[in-house]
């Protein structure tokens, strides 16, 4: 299932793409679904308890929402003929947000690819997994402008898988770290080198990972059953079309699995988001650098992962 | 003025409430309210709405609601001294003074946006360390939240726990890029902070990256009791705060012993955008002990870990193991 988060008419709705990609109204479909096929009185009132407000709350409801969900698509697939009652829409006329828009940790890996590590002129990877926090009020969604800070000369990208954690997970093996995966987004985790080079001399990666706008995610929530093997994906990225990151996520130091073991560790949540870290091709790795690959206002970013989708951000003056 | 957020003994956990503690009695500012328009104003349709407006079910709510808000809150608070704590009612004949046991405080700001700690504040009298140039700090994670009374729990991937303790500059106002000039306007009062880190972890991870599990695991971050609404601006420079371990006192500081001012801090840290109820913490935790990076105090078992300000109140927490209380 490819969930969403979309605004339509001004309201944050959940929904799910149907096998013609228009969007389905989840609430609406579920509650059509509970009054027509099973008979329920209140079913718009059920409809909203059973599915969560938000993406967050839909996660916390796992199996439960996630049946709901399925049954709510299998229904607006018997009403082809949709009218204005908001169900089902054209993907033209909703805005997409990021499908998890307000992660409530966003735990992102650093110096995780091996190619990376290697144009990053690092000797060698890290001994256990590194990782910083994005503040998830920089989240946007995959068609969202990135506001270009004033105070930032060397804007930069970085593709990444976004892993979107489903159940409450404390200390779990590598074995088990996949079943705790509700799905998988793209991800671009926007930095700003020279405030990050300022901050590291005494500090960490805060500010400089962290101005509004800077963790562009979706286009949906790839449910895990969909993706048997996420670590065998490719990633790419390009800028004003030209392919800029086009790797694997198999280059992955700590792979998925590590990296849901490690930091379950500090107790992780339903809506918590982890991203992979990026591989090689980041602006501050290019060398020598004759034009330099900062990204400026105007520039439009792409950045895709394999069967997961699609994001396209433009770089605006702020 | 003092302002806390908790619950009364039936109440459900999303009924939060606001609280002004005045003649040692918590008095819950909405029901107060109420009164105060139903008696006073002679609103006697819905005083409930109003009140629930200007004093919602959390501080940062309430101080979002700006300039006024706190002109309801001195209404409220001139009604409540002529009435007295012991006979103020709600317009129904409500329970509205507690007795401090009474309420079950909470962490008094849940989910801020931007809930920062400043690194390296006190460097000023410890050489050895790197000299800042700009405010940096990190990020404590809401879920590590924690107030006085909570147990602190040791996570199972440390050998070597410490605390340092921190005062938070509350935000009142939104804002972004704000100059040092305006910077006070935007604060709406202060609170402490405990800020427990797994130095082993955090050591191994390093300064060049987040200082990320080694301090965000559950209850690393004690916040509260209460939010001292805001003191005049030499008041604050006098705040005094002291951790304590087991009853030794172990760190001890004012705003003074710090590097950078609040000033500083804030129009450094509203570059990415501030918000009511973001705090920004400081702390000057070698103020007293010296180098602790390199005579650690870790946390044990049994112990009593406190900080306390005479301006403010206490945070108090018994440390114990991931295993739970007993063992």
């Amino acid at each position: 299932m490819k969930l969403v988060t979309f605004i339509h008419q001004d309201q944050e709705r959940i929904g799910a793409l149907d096998n013609t990609g228009r969007i389905v109204d989840l609430e609406r479909a579920y509650a059509g679904h509970l009054r027509e096929a099973e008979g329920i009185p209140h079913a718009d009132q059920l409809a909203a308890v059973v599915l969560g407000c938000d993406m967050c709350e839909f996660l916390q409801r796992g199996e439960k929402s996630l049946a709901a969900a399925q049954k709510a698509l299998t229904y607006a697939d018997t009403k082809p003929n949709h009218g204005n009652d908001g169900m089902i829409l054209d993907r033209q006329r909703v805005r997409l947000m990021a499908p998890v828009p307000r992660p409530g940790a966003l735990v992102s890996a650093g110096k995780n690819f091996s190619d990376h590590v290697a144009e990053m002129a690092s000797k060698k990877g890290p001994a256990a997994p590194v990782a910083f926090l994005k503040l998830p009020g920089t989240v946007i969604g995959p068609e969202d402008d990135i506001p270009h800070p004033l105070e930032v000369k060397n804007l930069d990208y970085e593709v990444e898988l976004a892993i979107v954690i489903g159940k409450p997970c404390v200390d779990v093996s590598e074995e088990e770290a996949l079943d705790y995966v509700a799905g998988y987004a793209a991800f671009n985790d926007i930095s700003a080198r020279d405030v990050i080079r300022s901050e590291n001399k005494t500090g960490i990666h805060l500010m400089g990972k962290s101005f509004p706008g800077f963790a562009p995610m979706g286009p949906y929530l790839v449910t895990a059953d969909e993706i048997p093997d996420p670590q065998s994906l490719k990633l790419k990225l390009s800028v004003n079309g030209e392919v800029r990151q086009d790797s694997k996520l198999g280059y992955m130091i700590f792979d998925i699995r590590a990296m849901i073991a490690y930091w379950s560790q500090m107790g992780l949540n339903p809506g918590d988001v982890l991203t992979s870290g990026t591989p090689r091709g980041v602006a501050a790795g290019r060398k020598p650098d004759q034009v330099p690959w900062w990204l400026k206002p105007g520039d439009v970013v792409e950045a895709e992962v394999e069967k997961v989708g699609y994001l396209r951000n433009r770089i605006v003056s702020e | 003025m003092k302002l806390y957020l908790g619950l009364t003994e039936n109440s459900p956990p999303h009924l939060t409430r606001v609280f002004a503690e005045m003649d040692r009695r918590l008095v819950d500012l909405n029901l107060a309210y109420a009164a105060y328009l139903a008696q006073v104003q002679g609103e006697k349709t819905n005083p409930y709405q109003l009140a629930a407006f200007y004093f919602p079910e959390s501080i940062a709510t309430f101080l979002q609601r700006g300039e006024p808000a706190l002109q309801a809150f001195a209404e409220v608070v001139s009604f409540i001294r002529e009435s007295g704590t012991r006979d103020l009612h709600g317009p129904a004949g409500e329970k509205v003074t507690y007795d401090p046991t009474e309420i079950r405080l909470l962490p008094p700001f849940q989910k801020p946006e931007k809930s920062f700690v400043i690194g390296f504040s006190d460097q000023a009298r410890v050489e050895a360390m790197p000299k800042a140039e700009i405010p940096t700090g990190f990020y404590k994670l809401p879920q590590t939240f924690v107030t006085t009374g909570a147990p602190i729990v040791l996570p199972k991937f440390s050998q070597e726990v410490d605390a340092d303790a921190c005062l938070a500059i509350v935000i009142g106002k939104a804002g972004r890029r704000v100059q040092t000039a305006q910077a006070w306007d935007q604060v709406a009062g202060v609170t402490l902070l405990i800020d427990v880190t797994a130095r082993d972890i955090n050591r191994r991870e390093g300064l060049t990256t987040n200082n990320l599990l080694g301090k965000n695991f559950p209850s690393s971050t004690s916040l509260g009791p209460a939010m001292l609404l805001k003191p005049a601006r030499k008041e604050l420079d006098a705040i005094e705060v002291e951790l304590s371990i087991d009853g030794n006192v172990k760190q001890k500081f004012t705003l003074r012993d710090c590097v950078f001012t609040i000033e500083q801090i804030i129009e450094r840290w509203s570059i990415l955008g501030i918000k009511p109820g973001d705090f920004l913490a400081i702390g000057a935790s070698m103020a007293l002990q010296g180098d602790r990076l390199q005579n650690p105090v870790p946390l044990r078992i049994g112990s009593n870990l406190r900080c306390f300000s005479p301006a403010i109140g206490e945070l108090s927490h018994p440390v114990v193991s991931s295993g739970g209380l007993r063992r």
